[in-house]
């Protein structure tokens, strides 16, 4: 009973936003009745709540274990605890794209309520929400019913949850990642209203920037939990796959960034509007196409949900529909847009477009890399898959002139031309310091890589010059823009981190007996197996393994375990790391052979934890941003 | 006017001559580095060198995993031709006998030597080629 009291709200906010288009679409030339545009507001507004309470009612019928609901059914279980009984709700397809929607109802109800009553793009804005809004709502229902009951006797118990799925991490990974891709829905209804409207003495940028930056935040939170958590859970030791699904996350956060860049150089000099418009409505056009490889099944991979051929048209058809229409629009205006205003050659906004121009590339290389195998499968029937070598070669010499150009427009000026004497004197010192410390790393590791020693110096260009800049301008007691500096060190932190992680780390196979000791190699002298124990936990056995390592002198004590969950029969591991500064000890154990002994996969992770801190500075950063006092 | 047409069509003509540049280099970059995806049979009729990395998939024969120390040997089958298959390393968890797995790696001298061996994260997975040719097994 109470679910269909959930299912019908829901079904009610798709009339009422129905009731919102019509009447707007039908009425809207009539332009001289002041309530419209309340009457419409209020309906949209009674909509969202709608929604709200229908997901609220969907929580409490996970929490209390409403097993007649076929989707609960199949992801939870009475077992678990209330936390994973919520994040169930998100671990398939159904539920999270139920989350996914809310979220998107979330941002439009706060961003519409947030305008001024009188703004003349709120109509607009409303119709193109409204619409995007219906448009997904209706895919929930008609292709991906949450509701759906199991008739005419419920479930007695839950499938339970895909045990890798019950993590801390995860559970908050797809929330993170949702409220960044949706959020940029804003920046796309709101561009686009501005289009439509036509009225190009209006100023558009100041009132979305702070919401693409929080959404922008927001994204990056859900990359980086997604790849943390593939990295301890998963037990493959790595943080990164080129993975179709985690590739058209990065698509959008590429667009993304690039928008936050242009949007500041279009604010500041008036040039790059047009462009600046084009990359914010790219970014959602990415999200759902994002949306569409994962939730259609078109590409295999550890992330895709169950292959279904009709969600996939409908998603395809309606955010290509929703894609080109504003495209369109776009396209239509753009005469109109072009401004006279020049970029001037050597100014900060230059070097600013050369790197947006970057940015497009690489969301084009990645996007030819998902695409590709689709396109040889369907023209040739041949299967192919494209890995990280492809990725690694496309983005070292990108990110090699990008941390060129970020490292000469340290101390750029707005719309204005560079004297070579800065030039020389921001450029110098940085690039020689760097390719001094790779030298050092050559002879220190005796390691010889080009492709690894082009993203050091990339990282290190950015890192060494931003810090010369800090100090300059702290000692002369000059503005620094401090977010600005936090972010870009932190993406130069990235690639350093990265590249010596690619060239430092290592992997060792190891057979033992219980009891037995073996040196691996000079670092990690000794590896004693001292143990190993079946345990029971309250819905899964464990098989724990007591390891303890003299590791560089250090003595480590490591508990990797196998876990067998009882109500899927699925077996997980449960690698155990140990973290210092410089590297991560990181073991798995894998199976027994024959003779008693068992076989351990030891890897040696370098810099694996300055990744994660450098995701940390960017998302600091650009709060350091958001937060100034001085606007733009 | 004729002369900013001119220029206009210069500075297209450009645009074009380097976005094509591009273009290919990043598709001749693709067409060296991507992974065809193979099953025993058709693996066996390919005639593949040796240096190719490639995907095999296909079903873990039954009775045919051993280890010997860390080193693991299998045959992947597609209940028509088998590959014998080996592996230093610890295999993903889900890896077992008669399921599905995906393995990259080289064929060399009749052994598919793995690199990295992949089980999908579903317990009910098996290649799409193959849950085609089951059907008719």
């Amino acid at each position: 009973m109470i679910g269909e009291i959930s299912h019908l709200l829901s079904l009610s906010a798709v009339l009422l936003l129905t009731l919102v288009l019509i009447f707007n679409l039908f009425f809207s030339f009539n332009k001289s009745h002041p309530n419209q545009l309340t009457l419409s507001m209020r309906l949209f507004n009674q909509s969202c709540w709608l929604v709200f309470i229908s997901f609220g009612i969907y929580l409490y019928l996970a929490i209390s274990d409403d097993f007649s609901i076929a989707y609960i059914a199949s992801h939870s279980n009475s077992q678990l605890p209330i936390f994973y009984k919520i994040t169930s709700i998100w671990s398939a397809h159904e539920g999270s794209m139920f989350l996914w929607i809310v979220f998107l109802i979330a941002w439009s109800y706060l961003f519409l309520n947030s305008l001024n009553k009188n703004h003349p793009l709120k109509k607009l804005t409303l119709l193109m929400l409204s619409l995007i809004i219906l448009g997904f709502l209706l895919f929930l229902l008609l292709t991906s019913n949450p509701f759906e009951r199991i008739l005419p006797f419920g479930a007695i118990e839950g499938a339970d949850i895909n045990p890798v799925l019950q993590d801390p991490a995860l559970a908050i990974h797809p929330p993170m990642l949702y409220l960044g891709y949706v959020g940029f829905v804003i920046s796309f209804s709101f561009i686009t209203a501005y289009l439509l409207n036509g009225n190009f003495e209006l100023q558009w940028e100041q009132d979305i920037k702070n919401w693409s930056l929080v959404a922008w935040i927001f994204l990056t939170i859900g990359i980086t939990l997604g790849s943390w958590w593939a990295y301890y859970e998963l037990g493959w030791g790595g943080y990164w796959f080129w993975d179709p699904v985690e590739n058209v996350a990065l698509m959008p956060w590429l667009a993304a960034t690039a928008f936050m860049h242009s949007l500041f150089a279009s604010s500041k000099s008036d040039v790059l509007k047009t462009w600046t418009m084009f990359l914010g409505i790219l970014i959602f056009a990415l999200s759902l196409f994002g949306a569409f490889i994962v939730r259609s099944g078109i590409i295999d991979s550890v992330h895709s949900f169950a292959n279904d051929p009709e969600r996939g048209l409908y998603l395809l058809s309606f955010s290509g529909s929703i894609t080109l229409l504003a495209l369109t629009i776009f396209a239509y205006r753009l005469p109109a847009l072009n401004s006279s205003k020049l970029v001037v050659s050597g100014s900060k906004e230059s070097f600013l477009s050369m790197n947006n121009i970057l940015m497009i590339t690489s969301i084009f290389s990645i996007f030819l890399g998902v695409t590709y195998p689709l396109i040889i499968e369907s023209i040739y029937g041949d299967k192919v898959s494209i890995g990280p070598p492809y990725y690694n070669t496309i983005f070292s010499p990108l990110i090699l002139i990008a941390a060129a150009f970020i490292m000469i427009s340290i101390d750029a000026l707005w719309q204005r031309s560079m004297p070579l004497r800065t030039f020389f004197i921001t450029t110098v010192p940085p690039t020689l310091l760097s390719l001094l410390s790779i030298y050092i790393v050559w002879r220190l590791t005796g390691i010889f890589s080009i492709l690894a020693f082009i993203g050091i110096l990339s990282g290190l260009l950015i890192i060494f010059s931003y810090l010369f800049k800090t100090i300059k301008n702290l000692s002369k007691k000059k503005y620094i823009n401090k977010g600005s500096a936090v972010a870009h060190i932190g993406l130069g932190l990235l690639f350093f981190a990265v590249s010596m992680n690619s060239i430092l780390s290592y992997e060792k196979n190891l057979n033992l007996a219980p009891g037995q000791t073996i040196s691996v190699n000079e670092s990690v002298q000794e590896f004693h197996f001292k143990d190993i124990r079946v345990l029971k936990a309250s819905n899964h056995d464990v098989i724990s393994a007591e390891v303890s390592l003299l590791h560089d002198g250090r003595e480590i004590s490591l508990n990797p375990q196998k876990r067998k969950y009882a109500t899927r029969g699925q077996i997980t591991s449960e690698s155990a790391i140990h973290a210092s500064v410089l590297k991560d000890t990181y073991l798995t154990i894998g199976d027994q052979l024959e003779n008693g002994s068992w076989t351990f996969s030891l890897k040696i992770n370098y810099f694996i934890k300055w990744i994660w801190l450098s995701a940390a500075l960017m998302v600091f950063g650009m709060l350091l941003t958001i937060f100034k006092k001085k606007a733009l | 006017m004729l002369q900013a047409r001119k220029n206009r069509l210069w500075k297209l003509i450009l645009i074009l001559f380097l976005s094509a540049g591009g273009i290919s280099l990043i598709l001749f970059s693709l067409n060296s580095k991507l992974d065809l995806f193979y099953t025993p049979s058709e693996m066996l009729q390919a005639d593949i060198k040796s240096g190719y990395r490639i995907k095999l998939g296909g079903m873990v024969k039954n009775g045919s995993i051993n280890r010997n120390g860390t080193i693991i040997t299998f045959q992947v089958t597609d209940f028509v031709q088998e590959v014998p298959v080996t592996f230093d390393g610890v295999t993903p968890d889900l890896f077992k006998e008669d399921s599905g797995v995906v393995i990259l790696g080289y064929f060399i001298n009749g052994m598919f030597e793995a690199e990295e061996i992949f089980a999908k994260h579903d317990e009910n997975y098996m290649p799409p080629e193959l849950s085609i040719d089951e059907g008719k097994v």
